[in-house]
């Protein structure tokens, strides 16, 4: 083969033609590579959708700050991963409720805080739970801790928490979520008593290694960890309020783990990108038409019960939720106790009935107004539940209102009709806190007020037997629909989705329990 | 050239001020109560009644507006309630972020432009500039949310070139998070500097001293590079200072689909939990942001064409 040779010209146009083309040249390899960007093998990226406040479990906000508390502290005990609630030993080899005020527990001896703040003890337990029901700390998560009195110290690594009266959702809530959270006694009063956004010790099987505001946190393995072995080096949360914008980030290889929306259940069900898998958990949240029944043009039982009969709540799941959803039957979740099988009225809308109770009310031209936060979602629902009561005669007006303004309804008189939506801790006491004579006006919108279900509430937060609560719960449900001042609609779902390599553990509303994230 | 310095930024102050006092007074106006929506379900008597006096809510507006006032001189712009980080720690972390993705932005866009308006000045009524002007407005017309979803989902997801979401580490991680993002705010400004730059160099193409360079012989290239482009470029220069607004606004929405840290996601986020101190503290530095960039557009301008300080 004869290889020619062209003249080589050196001047300073060829000069930069040859520097540019060698730039670009350089360029290509860091911006033209495909699955450049997908997760590192030893790092687990997932979705948060929000960024952390504090490290302090005292002033956590909630989910978003427990994903990381979590994973960096320990608790007594930790939600077990799977499709039904329960709870799995964590710092605690030994728990027992020997008596309806009294649990007892002894710690793990080889769990140790980082930062030289030495090996946890009971002291830590004592001082981080009594730490939440002072009034000095001012923590917003005190109601959580329910009746707890005091931690009765009786050795290096025992105790025994003692409450004022029996309480439920100790269980439930307090001990494996927020508040129960153990940290360091001693490095917290090296901190002045308040933890920051930094950490001051933690003893978890990862260390958050670095936070960058808005951007991301990364926790990494605990070189001192003594339990079993996390499976990841490092796992990066990345705070992304928006489910399509993540959807986006997991379709393009860059999260490993996320919520979607139940916009595109349809179709991840299909199949979901990159070898991954779509699981579908119901939600804790629970969406409900409320009737103000303070309000002078909703005080016929006859009328509001028209009202729930004329809403067809399966319209609602087909037209806002895409019908990725299940139909409600109260404010407690399935597979919760006192979840009832079904509510006193059908999803299904009944218009001969719905207009057969408008008559006996004896109402005319009735016109009424629906208040809605300015989400998509609820809107359609406020807009499908408007043509529905048109079907039988009565004129709604949809508010549409901001967050902010929406919130303060409860000190709106003139509120007549309202769709809302809350939240809650896997506790159905959680749930009913909120409907409570003494939280007319605060939370509880509606103005429901009723004895019965008053002492329902109190009473099921002291019955330890299950069965007994499951009981109480659902005739607390029932109080509140024989009402008419409620037509359940739905608990939502929270589908997720994660990639091929990650083997996910989940608790049984979806949300990510990270420590635990194995992979394949 | 001193004097009109000292003039300038002396009423780019006054425009902070009277801009600082409208935000603060309109952050107060809208409705809700801040303390029950920051503190949500499990706000207690007790503890609305901390974080109220923690804020100062208890007071008066306008010792309110003295006290915030107060704090600026002494450059404290506050404390985030939720973190109790100081919020000028919390706005100055994020505002790189939006900087360096609207100086890209703003960087491409303005070199693109300038070379397709001055090219296509230089070349009046053939197909070339017909072409220029055909893609100049389809850019123009290109809303930016749909330029960044489409490249979203061709450069991230189908082809994985770019990365889709986050601002990255490092230099070259962060230049590569930015490609996606400064494309989806760019896009439009190629068209409209394009357009600008063509339509100011053809009445400069047609000023006498143009014709004196050409009696001379100077070359073309010469001619459109040097001493017309110069004073073409002056309205380019005006229009990208009061951009900076457009800017800022668009890197909002820019920073919440591909997930970007930055200014504008910080005002969404804080407005949303009513975090009075961390929306002003972001409404204060973004506002002097935009007050900075006229002001410097106008002492460029300035130094470009002495005639514009007679204006002030």
């Amino acid at each position: 083969m004869k290889l020619e040779y062209a003249k080589i010209t050196m001047n300073r146009r060829s000069v930069l033609r040859g520097a540019s083309a060698l730039g670009v040249a350089a360029a290509l390899p860091a911006t033209f590579g495909s699955q450049a960007y997908a997760a590192d093998g030893n790092t687990l990226r997932v979705r948060s959708y929000g960024d952390m406040s504090t490290m302090d479990p005292a002033h956590s906000v909630g989910v978003v700050d427990e994903e990381i508390h979590g994973s960096v502290y320990n608790k007594l005990i930790q939600y077990k991963p799977g499709k039904e609630w329960g709870w799995q030993m964590d710092a605690a080899t030994m728990i027992e409720q020997v008596d309806p005020t009294h649990i007892k527990f002894a710690l793990r001896d080889d769990i140790g805080f980082t930062n030289g703040f030495g090996s946890m003890s009971a002291e830590d337990v004592k001082f981080s739970y009594e730490r939440i029901i002072d009034d000095a700390t001012a923590s917003p998560n005190k109601p959580d801790m329910g009746s707890l009195s005091h931690v009765e110290v009786t050795g290096e690594r025992e105790g025994t928490i003692v409450l004022n009266a029996p309480f439920a959702p100790l269980w439930s809530i307090a001990l494996p979520y927020i508040t129960g959270n153990i940290v360091s006694k001693a490095a917290v009063e090296a901190a002045g008593g308040r933890i920051g956004t930094d950490p001051v010790a933690e003893s978890g099987p990862y260390l958050r290694s670095n936070w960058a505001p808005k951007s991301k946190t990364t926790l990494t393995r605990n070189p001192d960890w003594k339990g079993d072995a996390p499976a990841w080096d490092n796992i990066e949360i990345l705070p992304i309020d928006d489910e399509n914008t993540a959807e986006i980030g997991f379709e393009a290889g860059e999260i490993d783990f996320t919520r979607v929306s139940l916009g595109s259940v349809e179709r991840y069900r299909a199949g979901v990108p990159n070898g991954g898998t779509l699981i579908e958990n119901p939600s804790l949240y629970y969406l409900w038409v409320g009737m103000n029944l303070d309000h002078p043009k909703l005080q016929n039982k006859k009328l509001r019960q028209a009202i729930q009969y004329a809403i067809d709540v399966p319209s609602i799941l087909e037209a806002a939720y895409f019908g990725a959803v299940e139909a409600s039957t109260g404010i407690i979740a399935p597979g919760l106790a006192g979840n009832r099988a079904k509510g006193l009225i059908a999803p299904e809308a009944d218009f001969a009935k719905a207009a057969q109770l408008l008559e006996e009310s004896g109402e005319t031209n009735v016109s009424l107004t629906l208040d809605v936060i300015n989400k998509t979602t609820f809107t359609t629902t406020a807009q499908i539940i408007q043509a529905t009561l048109a079907s039988i005669g009565i004129a709604l007006e949809i508010n549409v209102l901001e967050s902010g303004a929406f919130w303060e309804s409860g000190s709106n008189e003139n509120l007549q009709l309202i769709l809302n939506r809350y939240s809650m801790t896997p506790d159905p006491y959680y749930a009913t806190s909120w409907f409570t004579s003494e939280q007319a006006g605060i939370w509880n919108w509606e103005k429901f007020r009723n004895d019965e279900f008053d002492q329902i509430h109190k009473a099921a937060a002291e019955e330890t037997d299950v069965a007994k609560r499951a009981v109480m719960y659902e005739r607390a449900q029932d109080l509140m629909e024989e009402s008419g001042a409620y037509r359940f609609i739905t608990h939502e779902a929270s589908p997720v989705v994660h990639s091929a390599g990650v083997i996910p553990a989940l608790r049984p509303d979806g949300l990510g329990l990270y420590r635990y994230f194995g992979k394949t | 050239m001193v004097k009109y310095t000292i003039k300038r930024f002396g009423l780019a102050a006054l425009i902070l001020l009277v801009a600082v006092t409208t935000m603060f007074l309109m952050i107060r106006a809208v409705p809700g109560d801040p303390v029950s929506i920051m503190l949500g379900p499990r706000a207690t008597p007790e503890l609305k009644a901390i974080l109220t006096a923690q804020m100062a809510l208890d007071q008066p507006i306008w010792r309110q507006l003295l006290i915030y006032l107060g704090g600026l001189l002494r450059g404290d712009l506050g404390v985030d309630v939720f973190s109790q980080r100081s919020v000028s720690d919390i706005v100055f972390q994020q505002l790189p972020y939006t900087l360096e993705l609207i100086l890209v932005s703003i960087g491409w866009s303005a070199m693109l432009g300038i070379a397709m308006g001055a090219y296509a000045a230089a070349h009046p009524n053939t197909m070339i500039d017909r072409v220029t002007a055909a893609i100049s407005v389809s850019f123009i017309a290109a809303p930016a949310f749909v330029v960044a979803l489409l490249t979203l989902l061709v450069f991230a997801v189908k082809l994985q070139w770019f990365p889709a979401i986050g601002a990255g580490e490092g230099f070259a991680d962060r230049m590569s998070h930015l490609v996606l993002p400064s494309i989806a705010i760019g896009l439009s400004w190629v068209g409209y500097i394009a357009r600008l730059v063509r339509a100011s160099m053809l009445e400069v193409m047609g000023e006498s001293h143009i014709r004196t360079a050409r009696a001379f012989g100077l070359s073309e290239p010469r001619i459109v590079g040097i001493y017309a482009l110069r004073i073409a470029i002056l309205p380019v220069v005006t229009v990208i200072g009061v951009g900076m607004g457009f800017l800022l606004s668009s890197a909002v929405f820019t920073e919440i689909v591909f997930a970007r840290p930055g200014l504008g996601k910080l005002v969404i986020d804080s407005i949303t939990t009513r975090n009075y101190p961390v929306v002003m503290g972001s409404v204060l530095v973004s506002t002097a942001l935009f007050v900075i960039s006229t002001a410097l557009a106008d002492l460029i301008n300035a130094i470009l064409d002495p005639r514009a300080r007679a204006d002030l």
